[in-house]
């Protein structure tokens, strides 16, 4: 147990002091008196005190002490979240009792209503030291679970007192009733957080109680055994899909051996809405029989009502631009002739020969609304240079949308969906590509996945020269393979397509640059190919020149 | 890297202006633009992708017109090699 002197005993005595507090509104709940509400409210000063006194040293010690490691650190962000906690159970203590002034009778309030919930109250809160001290993750989770049974039992009480409440009599009563037990069940939210505060501390990552339910089953489902201390969660928090992501490795056992059970290679597990991971299943399913070792394996899948969790392979490898970035000349070169080959390889075998509309105008028009949260300034309104009238940005999208509808992909892949860079793993000793993120797989147009990579490389806010030559290379390799595909397949259309894909690439992509000037530069791509794409509208399609400049930074 | 410059400042009216607006057009046409002082000499060749912005701001009496063209030159045929961009002929 990792001691911080002075600070572990302020963190014993605000749990005490909490604790009495909420036994003594108990008993004020009983039998009310002048003395134990002053008794009451004075305890209710020092525990804020001492909540300040405990913040002020957890700051002070993360901002001084420079030999912390990650699990101290976490031990004193836990301890804080769990001392403003307390403190509002406090509070909410406080509270209760004042609401006891209200009531016209006594008689309103049912022991036999309030005693268990005290009792669930009393009985977390006795948990929390033993279990902050023992890195107990059951007692942690018994903790979080109080939350609900307190939620439960609010509810049933709550039903009861709105009845009594439509019989019109003693409505100022009934209402206090219902405000008692409301902060009651409050104090379950409070406890609620104290609990994930306590998982932190033990794991080292903040995972919520749902979050945590769903791991732990989606990985019972994988036929892991253990407990979930055996693992190693690290969480990747921010993902852009929506869906939180994390990384799952077994923790060595003692004499270093792996447990069993888990892959020794470690899993992804992948959490979020119910539709997207489904999907993501679907897909990755729909993968594995054409292309059997391009896509991770799935080890475990976990439904709850409206989330759904995944447990995949872990990919061995780098990412390409990690490989471009960080790799020598020869492997760059080499990861890049791979994917090309395999790309040509599931363009040809998942080719179906019916034509198709693209969406690429709708596509930029959904995301549009996040753009301009991001980039406010990144939209045009019409203007006027002389006689020359320059087109807004509703005016063009309008337009292209238009004509969009005269195009059709002369015929659709099995796309990726979201080919970024990074969602392409290379694997050296096997010599060999592999996807991720796969939920937004679909039979359609491969222009889109061609676009999403160049720009992908594009968007890299990479400025030194030799690696800006890099991915200038990279894109000019790969739109040159794309070029010759289409010729090969008699794509005709594919420059035009390709403008409108890119133009929505550009665009999008300005919704995750934060460097004004470098989204600007993207935004501009894109608006310079509307125009193109606009003054081409009375000839035909397949005589469209992309303007290949717009590929290289 | 060293930097070439040109600076040319002068009072012309709406009749003589012409005569300059008109040749940077042609420059335009011809993807090049030569710029001479005194002995020094700067060519440049407006290709690819040209930004260009115009800024306009009235104060009082005093207007101004800012007009700018800014690219990037020769885009060539890249190689994955780490050294300075080459050159290959197709």
């Amino acid at each position: 147990m990792i001691t911080f002197e002075g600070l572990s005993e302020n963190f014993k005595f605000i749990i005490l002091e909490v604790e009495g507090q909420v036994n003594a509104t108990l008993t004020f709940l009983k039998a009310p008196s002048r003395s134990l509400f002053e008794k009451i409210e004075s305890r209710d000063d020092y525990i804020d005190n001492l909540k300040t006194i405990i913040e002020n040293k957890c700051y002070s010690r993360l901002h001084t002490d420079k030999h912390l490691d990650k699990r101290e650190v976490n031990r004193i962000r836990a301890i804080h979240t769990i001392s403003v906690n307390l403190e509002r159970i406090a509070d909410y203590c406080v509270n209760i009792v004042r609401q006891m002034g209200y009531l016209t009778d006594h008689s309103f309030l049912h022991e036999s209503d309030y005693l268990p919930i005290f009792a669930e109250i009393q009985d977390a809160l006795k948990r929390i030291l033993p279990a902050f001290e023992r890195d107990d993750l059951p007692w942690a989770l018994a903790i979080c679970r109080a939350e609900y049974e307190l939620d439960r039992m609010y509810k049933d009480v709550f039903e009861r007192v709105l009845t009594e409440l439509g019989t019109g009599r003693d409505v100022q009563s009934h209402i206090t009733v219902i405000f008692i037990f409301r902060y009651l069940e409050r104090i379950g939210d409070s406890l609620l957080n104290v609990g994930e505060a306590l998982i932190f501390s033990t794991l080292g990552e903040k995972i919520k109680i749902t979050q945590f339910d769903a791991l732990q089953r989606t990985l019972s489902n994988s036929g892991f055994q253990g407990s979930l201390q055996d693992i190693d969660f690290q969480a990747i928090w921010g993902s852009r899909s929506g869906c939180r992501i994390g990384k799952v490795d077994a923790v060595p056992g003692k004499e270093g051996e792996d447990r069993r059970g888990v892959d020794t290679q470690g899993s992804i597990y992948k959490e979020g809405s119910i539709n997207k991971i489904k999907q993501e299943r679907a897909n990755i399913d729909r993968w594995s029989t054409i292309f059997p070792n391009l896509v991770p394996q799935v080890y475990g899948y976990h439904e709850e009502g409206n989330n759904a969790s995944l447990l995949v392979e872990f990919l061995r490898g780098c990412t390409m631009d990690e490989v471009l970035l960080t790799g020598s000349e020869e492997l760059s070169q080499n990861a890049l002739f791979i994917l090309l080959q395999t790309l040509r390889e599931i363009w040809e075998k998942t080719r179906t020969n019916a034509p198709m509309h693209t969406d690429y105008v709708s596509q930029l028009r959904s995301r549009l609304p996040a753009v301009r949260q991001v980039h406010p300034e990144l939209y045009r309104e019409p203007m006027d240079v002389g006689p020359a009238r320059v087109p807004s940005t509703d005016e063009l999208l309008a337009e292209c949308s238009a004509l969009e509808v005269e195009l059709e992909a002369p015929f659709t892949v099995f796309t990726h969906g979201d080919f970024n860079v990074n969602n392409i793993v290379y694997d050296h000793v096997q010599q060999a590509v592999r996807y991720i993120d796969l939920y937004r797989s679909r039979d359609f147009d491969y222009v889109q996945d061609a676009s999403v990579f160049m720009v992908s490389n594009f968007r890299m806010p990479v400025f030194e020269p030799n690696l800006r030559q890099r991915l200038n290379w990279a894109i000019q390799e790969f739109y040159g393979f794309c070029t010759t595909f289409a010729l090969q397949n008699d794509d005709k259309t594919f420059q035009a397509r390709m403008a409108f894909a890119l133009a929505r690439s550009f665009y999008t992509s300005t919704r995750y640059e934060m460097n004004f000037a470098f989204a600007k530069e993207m935004y501009l791509r894109a608006h310079f190919l509307m125009e193109k794409i606009i003054a081409h509208r009375d000839s035909p399609w397949h005589h469209f020149v992309l303007p290949q400049d717009v590929l290289y930074y | 890297m060293a930097e070439e410059k040109f600076i040319f400042e002068s009072m012309q009216d709406a009749q003589s202006i012409k005569v300059f607006l008109e040749s940077l057009m042609q420059g335009f046409e011809n993807e090049r633009v030569v710029l001479a002082s005194n002995g020094d000499r700067i060519e440049l060749t407006p290709t690819g992708l040209l930004e260009f912005s115009v800024k306009a701001r009235r104060k009082g009496d005093a207007s101004k017109m800012s007009i700018k063209v800014a690219w990037k030159e020769n885009r060539k045929q890249l190689n994955v090699t780490d050294n300075a961009i080459s050159v290959s002929t197709e």
